[in-house]
């Protein structure tokens, strides 16, 4: 459809629809809404303000029969005793936070020294951890001169003095153990050169 | 500005009796303003508040009419924004509205009863419109007014009131899908 047809088919539904009621417009008409509208522009603030103030004298006037004004000076005593009490009560409320104010501050300190203290490495732990690398370094040595250099009597003598130095440490324990060994050993040497003893003397004899 | 018409000379020359001179505007144009408020509100039919209006605000703004167009544009300029608040205010008495629309929702039980609803749903589909649109399709199509006037009386440019048109042209089309095919 074109702009032609559009046209068309709206001036038909215009022309369908007819037209207004005759329009009784004239000059008087016209003046006598503006001055209506003139009243209206001064009337409706006037009314507006006149409320108000009818509003605002009701109020007071009721505020007076409330509260019947007191004698200067009596206003002035009850003011001065007023501001003592609040000067008082404000000196409370101060001293109350400087209080508060000191306890946070102590907490805070007491916090921070909980803080190192816990820093601090535990020197028994520290003792012990140097007990128990002593006794590993003496019972380490003696296997060694045990193991390796075949030097068994210096090695017990070490074992036992680990032994004796720590008996509740662990690595007493090791050195029980090998000393238990050790005179295992020596035992079923002794019995082993017993044993080919007797076997030479029934061979000779 | 815009070169003095005929209206203006017409006034100057009335302008030693004011109320005599709108007298005679009065008679010359309320018949138009009436049918252009007609239109902008949606075919009311009654417009007689409006179009009193619209001379009130004349009366009363004549001073401040700087002549850079004829007095019929000034006019229709004023019937335009009065009609713009007067719909304004419609929102805010609804019931009015529904009144109207039910007035208008009867069509007459005659032998053109189709035409009547096919035209029914013309205007409704016009009165649907934006005011934006509307007012250009009906000063342009209904009213018959030349481009360049309607932009002066709109107070837009040429080229924004052919895109108004255009959308105005695509929305009715869209509305009245059923009536075209």
């Amino acid at each position: 459809m074109n702009e032609n047809k559009l046209k068309n088919l709206l001036c038909n539904a215009d022309h369908d629809a007819g037209k207004p009621c005759p329009v009784k417009v004239d000059i008087s008409a016209i003046t006598r809404r503006a001055q209506r509208r003139r009243i209206y522009k001064i009337a409706y603030p006037a009314a507006a303000a006149a409320v108000l103030i009818f509003g605002i004298s009701f109020w007071s006037l009721f505020c007076k029969n409330a509260e019947p004004v007191k004698e200067p000076i009596q206003l002035a005593n009850n003011i001065e005793i007023k501001i003592k009490q609040l000067h008082e009560s404000t000196d409370n409320v101060l001293n109350l936070i400087q209080e508060i104010r000191k306890q946070e501050q102590g907490q805070k300190r007491l916090n921070e020294l909980e803080a190192e203290l816990a820093a601090i490495p535990d020197p028994i732990k520290q003792v012990n951890e140097e007990l128990d690398k002593t006794a590993f370094t003496l019972v380490y040595a003696a296997d060694k001169m045990y193991k390796e250099l075949n030097l068994t009597d210096s090695a017990v003598e070490t074992y036992k003095r680990v032994i004796k130095l720590f008996p509740d440490n662990q690595w007493a324990e090791v050195a029980r153990e090998r000393l238990e060994e050790i005179k295992n050993r020596r035992n079923n040497n002794d019995s082993s050169k017993g044993e080919s003893k007797w076997q030479q003397q029934n061979t000779l004899s | 500005m815009a070169e003095r018409t005929g209206d203006v000379v017409v006034f100057e020359e009335s302008s030693r009796s004011n109320e005599a001179f709108f007298e005679s505007l009065i008679e010359q144009y309320s018949g138009d303003i009436a049918l252009l408020a007609n239109r902008l509100l949606g075919w009311p039919g009654e417009v007689e508040d409006i179009t009193q209006d619209v001379f009130l605000a004349a009366f009363i703004g004549f001073k401040k009419f700087r002549h850079d167009c004829d007095i019929k544009s000034w006019l229709f300029t004023i019937t335009i924004n009065k009609c713009r608040t007067f719909r304004y205010k419609q929102l805010f008495h609804r019931r009015k509205i529904i009144k109207i629309l039910d007035a208008e929702s009867h069509p007459a039980a005659d032998n053109k009863m189709l035409d009547d609803e096919t035209f029914h749903k013309v205007r409704q589909a016009i009165k649907a419109l934006p005011a934006k649109y509307r007012e250009a399709v009906v000063l342009r199509y209904l009213q018959e007014l030349e481009i360049e006037e309607v932009s002066r009386i709109l107070g837009i440019s040429v080229n924004t009131l052919h895109v108004r048109l255009s959308r105005a042209r695509e929305r009715l089309k869209n509305e009245l899908k059923d009536i075209i095919s």
